[in-house]
């Protein structure tokens, strides 16, 4: 690998991408997910590798957690989660979270 | 009711603008509201904006300063690739240099704004400039319906009427879902993710390694290594001063081989072959989004009903056939063919599902369609495992036999392609691929 292209870690590539209301502590989240079904009957747990903004870890004991800060409103958990775990909707413009692109 | 429109558009991207531009044009009275900061502050493409539909909607748009374009496209190559070699078909032609292009790069922050100006333009010079709007920052979150037919949106506490809605809100199209157009859950089967850096270098720079002149571009696919394993590929585009480098893999196959889209995207930044295009250059942004696969099986379930028609992704139109990636030019046209309808039935003060069926007559009548349905057979070739494995591999191996000169006696070229058949696939294997893959095309 050669040291002019640099590799980024994903907390790196979140760092570039312009998030709306991100100082207020009461943003209201704009995905649900019940980890219960992640950490009872999910054969995979697969929104822990999917997610492109990491939104889902697991941690030393193998659970999953979900936070909805990084989220970039890509949609990709609403597909990939075939257990009914996930509940997604937009952000709300005032009150929620997500993105704004400079680029896109 | 006095204030009803005569149709509200639920999102400010491609699909939305265009239809809005037609609407504008033809003096009809419109709502337009966009849930981002701005038009396209929520949108992400890979991109190439493809056909020549922009000059219809903007005549001459590359006379204009601020285009929101980057670069035009005249110079196209498809790369095949293994894990240290990549074998390339390459097209450059004079002939894309006329106007109007035929493929321009966007960033879509910058252009979905620079459109959204354009429409504001044509509404001021419209009979009815005090009376249609472009509005960001509020989210639709309801689709209103009285009598089983769409009469209106509802956004927090407001509601809003129209004759008709046109629904352009992406791929992630929850109010089609509301409507029952398509069921709550759709499966990971048809979805792509597809993430992406934009990457900065100084123009000059940029221009010398990628052999632009002024404002034209390259546009490159990549097919094997790119996609680690998974179902998909690789894409670098050249914009103004910045490329656009990034994967598509398939949300399914993705699961099944528990790969994460980033750890892909930085294999792929590390092959020798793209190293070498990056090299010097600052991530500006990184960016992902859901895609749809342009399957037919994917699409909704219609495209219309009652009071209400649904544009570009919303109707997951896309195709990528092998020869390029087109979803904006699908965005655009249906945006153009749903406008057109709703000026048809305004005519004829008839929005049933009846009358707005003209626009499925009409979408199936163009590319859009067309296309979709004589590539379907390229599509699913393009999907099967060898493509992404077996195919570039064989390629790649053939093409350092054929172009190695290592002072030994060589091979005739015929015997050193069964040789890279034998060691990656068998005859028979690669006979029945080739024969689907020439079908489809």
């Amino acid at each position: 690998m050669s040291a002019d292209v640099k590799q980024l870690s994903i907390s790196e590539r979140l760092g570039f991408v312009s998030y709306r209301n991100q100082g207020r502590s009461d943003a209201k989240a704009h995905i649900e997910v019940d980890t219960s079904i992640c950490n009872s009957v999910c054969p995979h747990k697969c929104t822990t590798y999917m997610c492109p903004a990491k939104c889902y870890t697991l941690d030393e004991q193998g659970q999953v957690h979900f936070q909805v800060e990084d989220c970039i409103e890509c949609g990709t958990c609403m597909y990939a989660c075939d257990q009914g775990a996930v509940t997604w909707r937009y952000p709300d413009p005032e009150t929620g979270l997500g993105v704004t692109w400079n680029l896109g | 009711m006095e204030d009803k429109f005569d149709c509200i558009i639920v999102g400010g991207g491609i699909a939305g603008l265009s239809a809005a531009m037609v609407l504008a044009r033809a003096n009809m009275r419109f709502l337009l509201i966009e849930r981002g900061e701005f038009c396209g502050s929520k949108n992400v493409s890979g991109g190439v904006l493809w056909g020549t539909d922009l000059a219809r909607l903007v005549p001459e748009y590359w006379e204009d300063e601020d285009a929101g374009f980057e670069r035009f496209i005249n110079h196209r190559r498809l790369t095949f690739m293994d894990e240290q070699s990549s074998f390339s078909v390459d097209f450059k032609s004079a002939h894309y240099e006329e106007q109007p292009y035929s493929g321009v790069t966007v960033l879509r922050a910058k252009f979905d704004n620079w459109f959204s100006e354009k429409v504001q333009e044509a509404i001021d010079a419209s009979d009815v400039a005090d009376e249609s709007f472009l509005v960001p920052n509020v989210l639709v979150e309801e689709i209103l319906k009285e009598d089983g037919k769409v009469v209106g949106i509802r956004a927090g506490e407001e509601t809003f009427y129209a004759d008709c809605v046109i629904l352009a809100e992406g791929i992630n199209n929850l109010l089609t879902r509301q409507i029952g157009l398509q069921p709550a859950y759709i499966p990971a089967d048809y979805v792509a993710v597809g993430a992406k850096e934009v990457i900065r270098f100084d123009r000059k720079v940029l221009e010398d390694r990628f052999q632009l002149s002024e404002r034209s571009g390259m546009s490159n696919e990549f097919v094997g290594y790119a996609s680690g394993g998974v179902e998909g590929g690789g894409f670098l585009y050249t914009n103004l001063d910045s490329v656009s480098i990034g994967i598509i893999l398939g949300m399914k196959d993705l699961r099944g081989k528990k790969r994460t889209p980033y750890d892909v995207l930085n294999e792929f930044k590390a092959h020798p072959a793209v190293t070498d295009m990056l090299r010097g250059g600052e991530v500006l942004e990184y960016a992902a989004h859901a895609v749809s696969m342009g399957d037919l099986r994917g699409l909704p379930s219609e495209i219309y009903a009652d009071g209400v028609m649904l544009v570009g992704e919303a109707a997951n139109l896309l195709l990528n056939s092998g020869k390029a990636i087109q979803g904006m030019d699908y965005a655009m046209r249906s945006g153009i063919l749903a406008a057109g309808t709703t000026i048809e039935a305004k005519a004829e003060g008839d929005f049933s599902a009846a009358m707005l069926k003209t626009y499925r007559t009409l979408l199936e009548e163009s590319f859009v369609l067309q296309d979709m349905r004589t590539f379907q057979g390229a599509v699913q070739v393009l999907h099967s495992p060898q493509m992404f494995g077996t195919v570039p591999n064989l390629i790649c191996d053939f093409g350092r036999q054929f172009f190695t000169v290592d002072s030994e006696p060589t091979k005739k070229a015929s015997q050193m392609m069964k040789d890279s058949v034998k060691r990656h696939s068998s005859l028979w294997e690669m006979i029945k691929l080739g024969t689907k893959a020439a079908r489809s095309l």
